[in-house]
């Protein structure tokens, strides 16, 4: 590299340029959508921001509140009752001004178009994993999907025509999916108050976000295979490899 | 012919021994698992080695023997809330 330290210091990305893999140019022109602004879905688009991605659509339905305060940077307590989506869009927009951070308020199910290269899973619910799986799987978009509770937390990374979300799934995450529907609700999924903290949130986002620079600059061999675990208490991780699922509904036809 | 297994729990480490057939499916062994440690509802997944085990796989399938250690693993839902439609 060949640059005087005035050129080093001006450039925003230089320090992230000098990592082997990093694909600066890819990275700012690929097209990023995090389902979820949420906890995961803050320090995503935070990460995803200072990481240089400068197209990132950010998609929720839901307003803040103030139990979302204590894992959320870009919330403060005057903003309980906003779109989070919008929030997130807005404040995060304000980190690096060449990013465009668009928010989409509503529900995932919703969305129209899919015409994204990476999607960032923010999510808390085994349905709308699989409503995000699905669509990845169908449009061959590769999908991050990350996953916290109390202080564990997971990473899967799906890429087109690999395992996917539901590869790995068995009874007990369809149990689980049904005991969170409630169909005198509202026809919305009864979500229980989880524990959740910023740290163990920060880690799991750190590494989706990570893994879509991998996507990004060109590098999915570098990505998680398949899946990789974290216990905080124990700032332990391991990953594991999963198979396709010859009766996944995702990998037929 | 019955085959013995030990299922680690790698939330605290607490191991039991399980006697499983051939024909078990890998959720078969899971529930059995968190019916013992009287877990809450939630997901979990099985491991073996490296390898996450595929629920509708039997036993024979995943060529399990005798003395061989699976790991019981919770999987973490979390992230933000979300609502979703119902589908019944």
């Amino acid at each position: 590299m060949d640059r005087s330290i005035g050129q080093a210091d001006g450039d925003r990305h230089d320090r992230q340029k000098r990592i082997e893999w990093v694909d600066m140019d890819r990275i700012r022109s690929v097209r990023v959508l995090v389902v979820g602004a949420g906890a995961l879905g803050n320090e995503a688009v935070k990460n995803l921001v200072l990481s240089g991605f400068r197209r990132i659509d950010v998609i929720d339905m839901d307003t803040v509140d103030m139990s979302n305060l204590s894992r959320c940077l870009f919330f403060s307590a005057d903003d309980r009752g906003l779109s989070k989506s919008v929030l997130v869009a807005e404040r995060a927009g304000t980190l690096d001004p060449k990013a465009d951070v668009r928010a989409i308020e509503g529900g995932v199910q919703e969305l129209d178009s899919w015409d994204y290269d990476i999607v960032l899973g923010c999510l808390d619910n085994i349905a709308a994993r699989l409503h995000v799986n699905s669509h990845c799987c169908f449009y061959r978009i590769p999908y991050v999907d990350g996953g916290t509770d109390g202080m564990r937390g997971k990473v899967q990374t799906v890429l087109p025509g690999g395992p996917c979300l539901q590869c790995a799934m068995n009874r007990s995450h369809v149990r689980e999916a049904e005991r969170r529907f409630s169909c005198t609700g509202g026809g919305t999924v009864y979500v229980p108050r989880m524990a959740s903290d910023i740290t163990t949130t920060a880690v799991i986002a750190a590494m989706q976000v990570r893994e879509a620079m991998k996507i990004a600059s060109g590098h999915p061999e570098l990505c998680i295979s398949n899946i990789s675990y974290y216990d905080g208490t124990l700032c332990d991780s391991f990953t594991v490899a999963a198979d396709i699922d010859p009766g996944c509904p995702n990998h037929t036809g | 012919m019955p085959i013995k297994i030990t299922v680690r729990n790698v939330s605290n480490g607490a191991t039991i021994r399980m006697e499983v057939e051939p024909t078990d499916k890998v959720c078969d062994i899971i529930d059995s698992a968190a019916d013992f440690w009287s877990k809450d509802a939630g997901a979990y997944v099985l491991k073996k080695g490296k390898k996450l085990l595929r629920g509708s796989d039997t036993v024979a399938e995943i060529n399990l023997v005798t003395d061989d250690v699976l790991e019981m693993i919770p999987d973490p839902e979390g992230g933000c809330r979300w609502d979703f439609p119902a589908l019944c």
